[in-house]
Formats: structure tokens, C-alpha cells, sequence
């Protein structure tokens, strides 16, 4: 009987790269709501939907007493009794940290997933910054690439992706800098506390993130029966246990609990938390996060079982 | 002589291996399979204990120690059963064996163990004398033993007892008093006759050694005799084995063999003989043609039964005139009407009793039933008597005659009192008597007693000291109402009163039925022949039972049976069990007689007679059995193994629905294979079957395609005009019209065919207007249209061609009598109220069928089919004023032009077609005021 898991080998950027681009051809353009738009001072090339620094009109309010009369657009006015001032629309981009974690755990795929942990992360990773780009947002990999705002930021992500050495669990979050929003990529394996000691500091540093569970649907679902013996991929520590399916409820209780956890931490930072099982399709993680850095707080997806 | 060794005991020295193989195994668990599982802590923290993994579980290593064990000594090769050859060298080895009927279940064991003798002679070199004992010649000559293994070879067991007396006489011949080495003498265990001294005999013979080989006799089990009794069949068993206690299955089959009923019979410890039962309804045991013991197949075990289990044929004589027509009176009444379920009745054709009694002694009755007869003719009594004697049964009823009849009468059961006993009435004292209760002695016995029959009157026996035992019923007080008498093989009969209700109500009640159905049942069956000549001549051999109990064809040498008349002899060589007679009529001849009890042979003096049983089988090697046992070891450890690495839980577990699916597919689809229905019907699919069906789920007007295009025409569209307006104006949507060639077209889809006649189309054939008359009687209706209403203006003919067609064509079809459509015809209200029925044209009438009074008349075939008429003919041209173009505009004008008259010939047509598809169901609500008021609406 064939094992059900595998380790596989690390995807390759420019393989990851094209799947994310495909995947990203579904998305709309990504607009990141910026909530904290008076810290991000760079002018960006896309509307905000909302009146301030910009180019493009976007309406005509009545003047109120106070503001500066240059501001008054007199054709306008003369068309009636009222003075009007010409609002123009906000224009500002956002750095998006996009973060994956390449660590030797992620390189596992069951039979019951499609594509490998790491890859979908890639994947995931690419495409959002695809997406993200298009919007003009800058972006950036802490620990490997500056945030950039160029319309091929995937691609230089990937080069960037290519040619660093890789593996490591923990971001390097020394390059961010101000009030961004950060996502990141992974599977949360380790304990809650330890994943919080490492995200507090960023969250108190007021960066917004947006974290997203890789899952394997073998790892949640652990469908191993008879004698099994299992193997740390990242520490090679083994187990045996003697008949596996004696295990599955209590596995699946502490690994929810974990998860449980993880989210509850994580609200409280106000952080959101997406997860997605390398199963269902990419598309539905990407959306998900679409939806979350766009302000729109997606309705929480329902774990399938 | 059972016993255990091994071939190779050397081998089992490798026994002392196990603990090393212990040590191994427990060394090597199964293999876990590997797996990699990134979220390793999570799992690690609900692990509660580790395994071990260096251990299997011990039931596991015991599996694979028992398999390793029963390797070894495989290798090691038990046997069974050695044999040691033990016998003497000093003379030639006797060999006794009986081929008995009781041989015939352990017949293989017993040539087996004659074959080992025969093979130890063969080894010491000494000759073989074998001799059976059931046959006819009987051969004791030494042989060598190559001969005498052949001989034993063709050797069967035969149907027949042993006679053993032959067996010492041709062995003292053939030995000449040379002194045999062993003498083993191979016994059924059962003796012939009373005692059988054949031990003794044998001991005369001085052999070196005597053995005495001995079955377990278990199945010397004989079913000596079956007797139909009043609720079952009684059936005796006799066995040899007499220690314990034993139920064996009876089954009873018909003539084909087949089992109809089952039952069984009992031995209590220490028993030789029992009685079991079989029971079934009367009518099921008169199909019993042989009752055999399940389990025991020898010759001994099969009962034969022949047709004494019958129905009987019974024959009538009254005293009296039979007088038909008054059957109540008469005695045989109640005899024919109580015995006609149960037995074949004979009556004789002539009253002339010289006549009447020959005449039915020819046709082998089995009981004759005399009805209030006084005096037979002279020469009557000695052919009678000599039917009764030769087993029939003779059962009279009193009645005035008998009581006149002269005391010395032969044929009566006991001495008779001349006259009658009156009980009750005005000159006496006594009051009509009921039944006592049957005494045991009777067949009645076990009956419910008798309630409510009072007996008025009967005849009176003289008391004799053997009158009880005679009696099969008696009054409350005493005196005897039923008695018989046996008469050689047969019996006579007396009831003591008459058949008919004036001496008692006992004919009346369900008792004289039962009563009559017992007794006759104790008469033999198969009829009993008049004359003694065929019984001279005996029975010749129809079918004899061979050793195991089945029934052959293959007669031998077996003789004619002579039928005695005294006590029945047991088979013989001469007469071998089976049926004797033809296929008509037969008679059982069982192995033993009734009563007949198997009894041991006598042991012999025990100190020079070594007893033996029978050898089991050969010896037999457990080899293969053990080393089928290592393989399933085997294959269970393989189980087990997947098992533990999860390969079953797994497969369940991850597609039980699928797995499901499948097997329910399979099933479905090899189902379907075996019953495919298409296969199983043949294809009735024919011709035209297409065009049929698509006319069936719509209703069409049609109209008969004339041959001429511009009536053809005109009849389409104008039936298509007729279409839009009904399915416009009522709930009747009809689809395309249809031309129909009458000659050719399935027409009973239509409900109306509208036939616009031409004088210019050409005459339909005779074929055609038959299937027009057809289609008229079937129910169909013809609308003729002349279309000529105007055509004679101006001429003075008074018909106009297309009517002298219409006559033409009407002169081959049988029509009812017309009449234009009466005012209160339901024609004129079956939709819209209408007074005439214009088409074009006005004026014509509308010729319908006539409606005459209700008298049927069966020689008119066109009737109107659910009241509706089969004929409908009009000189307006319907088709005419009803036609359209495409465009849905008039084609033709009405003459006179009058859109009204349009409107009306459009109602004309919706009236006839609501008439053609509702019958009289417009006519019939006239009634529903009044229905409505009864039901208080």
C-alpha cells in the first residue's frame, strides 16, 4: 500500500509564476482599502473613490465658510446661487508585504490534494501580487525583495523568489517600515503561542496582516488506518502507532483546536485568517483575500469536511 | 485396528526448532508503513503512549508457531489405521461372507476388509476358499486368491436373507476335511430363522483360527409391515442393535418415487421391534407405494405397498327396486352419497341377482355392499363365498328382508334372531337407543362418540360367548349394532339396522360415513379375483427391489409368486422381494412377513471365536490434511497481516459507496443478462405501426381520399376548417386531418369518416366497402355526403349520379333503417341546439340511423356501436361550407350566400362530431333534474 503523503520537491518560481498568473487572469484588479491612507503618502496612479489629492474630478460640494476661496470653481457657481468647490478624487498606492513560508513542511503533498503545500503558497503568493500590481500597489517580500510598484511586480517577485536561497520559517521584518498590510503564507504548524510571539511584534508595530493556512487535506482529515509510522519532515522525529485510526478523532480535535486558536489570536489582533486545503481550488483562497484586502471581509469559508 | 504412526518419525526432531522460530518471530513485527506528516507535533501530543514496535502480538506468533508445527509433521507423514497381517499359514483361508440384504449399507466395507484377508493369504501363500452366503450356488472351493479377488469383486449384496445352512454344507464338500488356516467369517450379525447355529457349525470345522467380523449393524433395520389405519399409517420396524434407544425418519413415496409424507419411528432401549407412524390425510395415503427408512438404503428398510392402499372399488346390490325418483327412500342413497368420496362405486347393470352377482365378482370389487338382502339365489352363495374367502369383503345392511330371512343364512357375521327389535313407539316400552362407545377392538375406535343417533329398530344376534369380540359397535344397551366375521382372507360385515332412515337417523349423521369409510378401507384393495385360476398360475415378477432398496426392472431369476392364502412366507430365492403382477394390478412381496422379528446370531462358545469388527477405511495419511491446514494457516497470517497494515479498513473505509455502486451494477447488469425481456419476446413490430401510434394519442378527422384532387381538396381543407373551429369553440382538439384509403389504411382510429362521393371517382372495390361494413360494426360511423342538394335543379331526373354511386356503393353494405334526425334526436342538441344541419347547400335532410323500438335484431350486423349511428348521409356538402384556405378565409360560397347559413353548417359539424365521441351521454342528461332532486340538491 502506497503512502499516502510525499515530500516533493520545491516548486520553481517561473513554474509557480505562470500558474499564478492564470489564476490571477480571474481576479479583478485587487484595490486595497486603505484605511490608513494619511500614513501612506506616496501618490499613487489609482483612484481611491474618495475626494483628496488627485487629478481626476470626482464631485461638487457646496463651500462651506472657511475654506480657502481659491478652491471655489466659479463656472460652476455661476450657474446658480450657491458657490460649489470641485473635489478630486484621491489618488494613493499601498505597500502590500507579501510573505510565503518555504520551510521543509510545506513541501508535502498527500493523495487527496492536488498540487503540493509550497506550491499552492506560491502560487497564492504570485498571483496576489499579480493582482496587486495591476492595482498599483507596491509591492514587497520581507527578507527579499524592497516594495516595489511596477506593473510586473510578479515577475520580478519571482526572480526575486529565484534567486534567493530560500528556506527559512520566519520573515525577516526588519525592511517594513510605516503602516502597511502584510500577508503571509503557511501553514501554521507550530504551536499558536510560538506563531503569535513571532506576529505580535508586528502587529503592535501596526502593520495590518492577513494570514493564510495551507492545509493538506490529509493533515486535517488523517485518513491513515492500520500500522503506520509517521515522520517529522522538518526534525525526521518518527512515531508508530499501531492502529492509525484510532487516532483521527483525537488528532482532529487538536488540530481544530489549534486552528481555533490561531483565529482567535489573531481577531484579536485584527488580523484576518483564511484558510484553504490544497484540494479545493486556488481560486477560492485568492478570492478570499481579495475580498479581505479590499475591506469587504469575505463570509467566513466554511471548512469543508 | 485403528491406530497412529508416523512414516518419517525422524522428522519430528525439528520440533526442537520451534523456540528458535518463537525467538525470530516475536523479533520481526509487521512493517509499518511510512508515512510523512508535517503536523508531526500535533500528532505527537495526543499520542498518549508509544508503541513498541519490537514485539508482534503473541496470538500472531502462535498462528505462525501452529503453522510451522503443522509443517513438521506433514513432513513427518502421520498415518492411520496400519494394518498388521496376522494371519494363520497353517491351511487355506475361509472366507464367510454374507451378502445379505443387511450387507447392503457397509456392503464397500466389508469387500474391503475381504480384500485385506485376501491380500495377507496372498503375502503367506495360502489359498482362498470364498463363499457368500444369499446366493443360490454357493462355491467353496479353494482358490488361489488372485480368483477369489475377482470373484469378490463381482460379489453384491443381495435383497435377500442368508442361508447359511447351504454355505457349511458346500464348505464341509469343498474342504474335505482339510482343516482351514483362519476361518473369517464376515456376518450381517442377523440370524436366519429362530436360532442359527451357524457359529457352532462353522467351529465343526476345526480351523486354526475363527474369526468373526462383524458391522456395526446399525443398519440392519427391516420395516415388516405397514398397515393403513384409521388417521396414519402404521408402520412395524424390527432392528438387530437393541442397546440404545433410536429414532429413525420414515418417509412414505409414491408410485414415481417421489416423498410425499414423512414420520418416524421410535425403539426405546432394549427394543427389537416398534411401531412408528406416518401420518397423512386418507387421500394422500391411498398414493403410497412405499414406505422406506431414511438413511438406511438395503432392501430390509423399503416397504413395498401395493394396491391394498387403493381406493377401493366397491359394488352395490339392494333388495329392494330402485326407484329413482324417490332416491331418499333407498338405501343406496346414503351408501353411494357416504362412500362416493373415498371409493369407486360399482352398480349392477341388471336386478336379476343371478345375474347382478357374477357380473360384479367380475370386476374384482373389494368389498361388496348387500342393502337389506334376505335370500340370495342358490347359486349364488358358492361364487361368493369363494370371493370372500379369496380376501373380499362383504358388509350387509338389515332391513325388512334380512329380519324375514331364515336363520341359516351363511353369509351373515353371527346367528340372527328371525324378525326385528323395535325400540320406541306406541307398543313399547323402551325408548330408541343411542351408540355406546366404540369398544377397542373395533376399526371404529377413536371416533368421537356418537351423539344424537337414536336407533328405532334393528336385528337382534343370538348371544354367543365370541359375540364382544365380534362386535364393532354397540347400543347404550348393549346388544350389538355393527358385528363382523372373518372368512378366510376376507370379512363379512353386518350393520345391524338399515341403510335407509326408517330404522335409525345413523344414515344420516357424519359417524355412518366414517364408519363405512373405515370399514372399507379394511377391505384389500386391487380387487380380489373371482375365480382362483389366475392365483394358480401365481404372479410373474413385474419389479424387484434390488439390495439397496430402489425398485428394478431387471426380474432374474425370480419366479412366479403363488399367492397363499395362509400365512405369508419371507423372500426367497425364488420369489426376491418386489411386485409381482402387472402394471395393472400388483402384489407387494416384502422380505419378511408381517411380524417378523431380526434377531443376533448365536454366539458361538466365545474362548476359540476371535471377534472382530470391520476394518475402517485404508490406511490414510494425514498429510495432505496437514499440510492444507499449514496453507490455511497461511493465507489466515496474510489476512492478518493486511489486516494490521489497515489494507481492509482502507478499502472500506475510502469507497464503500462506490464499492456498493459497483456490486449493485454488477448485479443489475448480470440480471438483466439472464432475463433479458427483449430476448424472451418475439417481435410483433409490423408495417404501418409508426403511422398507427401517431394516430393514437390524438384524435383525427378523416376522410376518404376519393381519387379525384379537387373533391380530395376540398375535403381536407374543409375537415381543416372543421378542426380550427372545434378546437377553437370546444374542448376537442383534434389533430391533421387524415385521407384514409378505405382499401388499404387502418380505419378504427377514426372515430368519424367523412366519404364526399363522387360519380366521377372510381368504384371502390368490393374489399374496400367490406371494410367499410367492417369499420360500421365495429363502432365506426360514415358520413356520405352527395354534395348534389341542387344539382337536380332543372332536370327532371329524380337522382342525381352521385346519389345512383351512393345507392351503388350502399348495395354492398348492410345498413340499418334511416330516417332524417327526429326534432328530439340528441343530434340536434349534443352541442349547440340546431333544427337542420345545413352545409352548402340547405335543404337536404340529415339521414341518420333509425331509431326502432329496443328490440334487438341480431341479423342486422351494422348496429349502432354505443348508440351512436354507424351511418350519417347528407346531400349538403358539408365539406364545402367547412372548407378554408390558409389564411383561414372561406373557400366556397353557401348557396344562397348567407354567412349565417356558414355559421350553422360549422355548428352541424360540431354537433356531429360532440354525438360521435359522447354517444348518448347528452341524451342521457335529460335525467339530471330529476337526479338532482333525489338527491335532495
Amino acid at each position: 500500500m502506497a503512502a499516502i503523503g510525499q515530500i516533493v520537491e520545491p516548486t520553481t518560481a517561473s513554474a509557480a509564476l505562470s500558474r499564478a498568473q492564470a489564476r490571477a487572469a480571474l481576479i479583478p484588479d485587487c484595490m486595497v482599502e486603505a484605511r490608513r491612507l494619511a500614513n501612506t503618502v506616496i501618490a499613487g496612479w489609482h483612484g481611491r473613490r474618495k475626494r483628496g489629492i488627485g487629478e481626476n474630478f470626482w464631485q461638487f460640494r457646496p463651500y462651506v465658510d472657511g475654506e480657502s476661496l481659491s478652491r471655489i470653481d466659479w463656472r460652476r457657481s455661476a450657474r446658480d446661487d450657491h458657490t460649489y468647490v470641485r473635489d478630486r478624487e484621491w489618488e494613493a498606492a499601498h505597500t502590500i508585504w507579501i510573505w510565503a513560508d518555504l520551510s521543509p513542511s510545506m513541501m508535502y503533498k498527500s493523495t487527496f490534494g492536488t498540487v503540493s503545500k509550497e506550491s499552492r503558497a506560491l502560487v497564492l503568493m504570485l498571483a496576489l501580487a499579480e493582482i496587486l500590481a495591476r492595482s498599483g500597489e507596491r509591492i514587497g517580500c520581507p527578507g527579499i525583495m524592497e516594495p516595489i510598484a511596477a506593473r510586473n511586480a510578479a515577475e520580478r517577485l519571482a526572480a526575486a523568489l529565484m534567486h534567493s536561497n530560500g528556506a527559512s520559517g520566519l520573515p525577516d521584518t526588519r525592511m517594513i517600515r510605516g503602516h502597511s498590510d502584510i500577508v503571509l503564507i503557511g501553514d501554521f504548524l507550530d504551536p499558536a503561542d510560538d506563531v503569535m510571539e513571532r506576529l505580535g511584534p508586528l502587529a503592535r508595530r501596526g502593520l495590518r496582516g492577513h494570514v493564510v493556512e495551507i492545509a493538506d487535506p490529509a493533515e486535517e482529515l488523517f485518513p491513515y488506518v492500520g500500522r503506520t509510522e509517521f515522520t517529522d519532515p522538518e526534525t525526521g522525529q518518527k512515531l508508530t502507532a499501531g492502529r492509525a485510526e484510532t487516532l483521527k478523532e483525537d488528532y482532529a480535535r487538536a488540530y481544530h483546536a489549534r486552528r481555533a486558536g490561531l483565529a482567535d489570536s489573531l481577531r484579536h489582533l485584527g488580523w484576518s485568517f483564511v484558510t484553504h486545503r490544497t484540494d479545493h481550488l486556488a481560486s477560492e483562497a485568492l478570492v478570499a483575500m481579495h475580498m479581505y484586502l479590499s475591506g469587504m471581509p469575505a463570509k467566513k469559508p466554511e471548512v469543508r469536511p | 485396528m485403528s491406530g497412529f504412526a508416523f512414516a518419517f518419525p525422524a522428522v519430528l526432531t525439528a520440533l526442537i526448532l520451534l523456540p528458535a522460530i518463537w525467538w525470530l518471530l516475536r523479533l520481526t513485527p509487521p512493517k509499518p508503513l511510512v508515512e510523512a506528516f508535517p503536523p508531526f507535533a500535533i500528532l505527537a501530543s495526543v499520542m498518549k503512549r508509544e508503541e513498541t514496535p519490537a514485539q508482534s502480538p503473541w496470538w500472531l506468533t502462535l498462528l505462525r508457531m501452529l503453522m510451522a508445527a503443522a509443517i513438521i509433521f506433514a513432513i513427518a507423514d502421520p498415518v492411520f489405521n496400519p494394518r498388521a497381517n496376522t494371519l494363520s499359514g497353517d491351511g487355506p483361508l475361509v472366507l464367510v461372507v454374507d451378502n445379505s440384504w443387511a450387507s447392503a449399507s457397509d456392503w464397500q466395507r466389508r469387500v474391503d476388509t475381504a480384500t485385506a484377508l485376501i491380500d495377507d493369504a496372498e503375502s503367506r501363500n495360502v489359498p482362498v476358499s470364498l463363499v457368500f452366503t444369499a446366493d443360490r450356488q454357493q462355491d467353496a472351493v479353494p482358490t488361489d486368491p488372485e480368483t477369489a479377488r475377482t470373484r469378490l469383486a463381482a460379489a453384491a449384496s443381495r435383497p435377500l436373507p442368508a442361508d447359511r445352512t447351504i454355505t457349511v454344507t458346500a464348505l464341509r464338500t469343498a474342504l474335505d476335511g482339510t482343516a482351514p488356516g483362519t476361518l473369517a467369517y464376515l456376518s450381517d450379525g442377523i440370524a436366519s430363522g429362530e436360532t442359527d447355529e451357524t457359529l457352532a457349525e462353522l467351529q465343526t470345522l476345526a480351523p486354526g483360527e475363527l474369526r468373526f467380523i462383524e458391522g456395526d449393524g446399525l443398519g440392519a433395520v427391516a420395516i415388516t409391515g405397514a398397515s393403513n389405519e384409521a388417521e396414519a399409517l402404521a408402520v412395524t420396524v424390527t432392528r438387530l442393535r437393541t442397546g440404545e434407544a433410536r429414532t429413525l425418519p420414515l418417509t412414505a413415496h409414491d408410485a414415481r418415487g417421489r416423498p410425499i409424507a414423512a414420520g418416524t419411528v421410535s425403539f426405546s432401549a432394549g427394543e427389537a421391534v416398534a411401531r412408528g407412524t406416518i401420518a397423512a390425510p386418507f387421500e394422500l395415503r391411498n398414493d403410497f407405494a412405499q414406505v422406506t427408512v431414511d438413511g438406511i438404503a438395503n432392501t430390509g428398510a423399503t416397504h413395498l405397498l401395493d394396491d391394498g392402499f387403493r381406493r377401493r372399488r366397491v359394488a352395490f346390490l339392494s333388495g329392494e327396486t330402485a326407484d329413482v325418483s324417490q332416491p331418499l327412500l333407498s338405501p343406496l342413497h346414503y351408501i353411494n352419497r357416504a362412500l362416493a368420496p373415498y371409493a369407486d362405486l360399482i352398480q349392477p347393470g341388471v336386478a336379476d341377482l343371478s345375474v347382478a352377482i357374477p357380473e360384479l365378482l367380475n370386476q374384482n370389487p373389494s368389498v361388496l355392499i348387500m342393502a337389506d338382502i334376505g335370500r340370495l339365489p342358490e347359486d349364488s352363495y358358492a361364487p361368493l363365498e369363494r370371493w370372500i374367502e379369496g380376501g373380499g369383503m362383504l358388509i350387509r345392511f338389515a332391513g325388512p328382508r334380512l329380519a324375514a330371512a331364515p336363520a341359516d343364512d351363511p353369509l351373515v357375521p353371527v346367528m340372527l334372531r328371525k324378525g326385528e327389535r323395535a325400540l320406541g313407539g306406541a307398543l313399547s316400552w323402551s325408548e330408541p337407543q343411542p351408540l355406546a362407545d366404540y369398544p377397542p377392538n373395533s376399526p371404529f375406535f377413536g371416533m368421537q362418540k356418537p351423539e344424537g343417533i337414536l336407533i328405532k329398530r334393528q336385528v337382534l344376534a343370538e348371544p354367543t360367548p365370541d359375540l364382544a369380540e365380534r362386535t364393532w359397535a354397540n347400543l347404550a344397551d348393549g346388544t350389538p349394532l355393527v358385528t363382523t366375521n372373518a372368512m378366510g382372507s376376507g370379512r363379512i360385515v353386518l350393520f345391524h339396522v338399515s341403510a335407509e332412515t326408517g330404522w335409525s337417523n345413523l344414515p344420516l349423521s357424519g359417524d355412518f360415513v366414517e364408519m363405512l369409510r373405515r370399514s372399507v378401507q379394511l377391505a384389500r384393495g386391487g380387487g380380489v379375483a373371482a375365480n382362483s385360476d389366475a392365483q394358480s398360475q401365481g404372479l410373474p415378477p413385474y419389479r424387484l427391489l434390488t439390495a439397496v432398496g430402489t425398485l428394478s426392472a431387471d426380474t432374474g431369476d425370480a419366479r412366479p409368486l403363488k399367492q397363499a392364502t395362509g400365512e405369508p412366507r419371507p423372500a426367497d430365492f425364488d420369489n426376491p422381494p418386489g411386485l409381482y403382477g402387472s402394471e395393472d394390478g400388483y402384489v407387494a412381496h416384502n422380505l419378511f412377513p408381517r411380524g417378523y422379528q431380526i434377531r443376533p446370531i448365536a454366539p458361538a462358545d466365545a474362548a476359540t471365536v476371535v471377534r472382530e469388527s470391520l476394518i475402517g477405511e485404508a490406511p490414510w495419511s494425514l498429510k495432505p490434511e496437514l499440510f492444507a491446514l499449514a496453507a490455511l494457516l497461511l493465507l489466515a497470517d496474510c489476512a492478518i497481516v493486511l489486516f494490521m497494515g489497515g489494507a481492509f479498513a482502507a478499502a472500506v473505509r475510502r469507497r464503500p459507496q462506490r464499492s456498493a455502486a459497483a456490486a449493485l451494477v454488477l448485479a443489475i447488469g448480470a440480471a438483466a443478462l439472464m432475463f433479458d425481456p427483449g430476448a424472451a419476446r418475439a417481435d410483433d413490430a409490423k408495417p404501418g405501426d409508426d403511422a398507427l401510434f401517431s394516430r393514437l394519442d390524438t384524435t383525427h378527422l378523416a376522410y376518404v381520399v376519393t381519387g379525384e384532387g379537387e373533391v380530395d381538396r376540398i375535403s381536407e381543407r374543409g375537415l381543416a376548417g372543421l378542426t380550427e373551429f372545434l378546437t377553437y369553440r370546444t374542448t376537442l382538439e383534434p389533430g391533421e386531418p387524415v385521407g384514409v384509403d378505405i382499401a388499404s389504411d387502418e380505419l378504427s382510429v377514426y372515430p368519424i369518416i367523412y366519404w364526399p362521393i363522387s360519380a366521377s371517382a372510381p368504384m371502390p372495390s368490393n374489399a374496400a366497402i367490406s371494410r367499410i361494413d367492417a369499420y360500421m360494426r365495429n363502432g365506426g360511423t360514415v358520413l356520405f355526403d352527395t354534395r348534389d342538394q341542387f344539382v337536380g335543379l332543372g332536370e327532371n331526373s329524380a337522382t342525381s349520379p352521385n346519389t345512383e354511386r351512393l345507392q351503388a356503393i350502399l348495395a354492398n353494405l348492410d345498413i340499418p333503417p334511416l330516417e332524417p334526425v327526429p326534432t328530439d334526436h340528441v343530434l340536434t342538441k349534443s352541442f349547440y341546439l340546431l333544427s337542420n344541419f345545413p352545409g352548402r347547400y340547405s335543404g337536404s335532410p340529415l339521414w341518420i340511423e333509425a331509431e326502432l323500438d329496443r328490440q334487438e335484431d341480431p341479423t342486422r350486423p351494422a348496429r349502432a356501436g354505443d348508440g351512436v349511428s354507424p351511418i350519417m348521409i347528407t346531400g349538403n356538402d358539408f365539406a364545402g361550407a367547412w372548407a378554408i384556405d390558409a389564411s383561414g378565409m372561406a373557400m366556397l360560397p353557401t348557396v344562397p350566400p348567407d354567412e349565417v347559413q356558414r355559421d350553422h353548417a360549422f355548428r352541424s359539424g360540431v354537433n356531429i362530431m360532440m354525438y360521435m365521441l359522447t354517444g348518448n351521454y347528452k341524451a342521457d342528461q335529460v335525467h339530471i333534474p330529476a337526479l338532482l332532486e333525489r338527491l335532495g340538491q
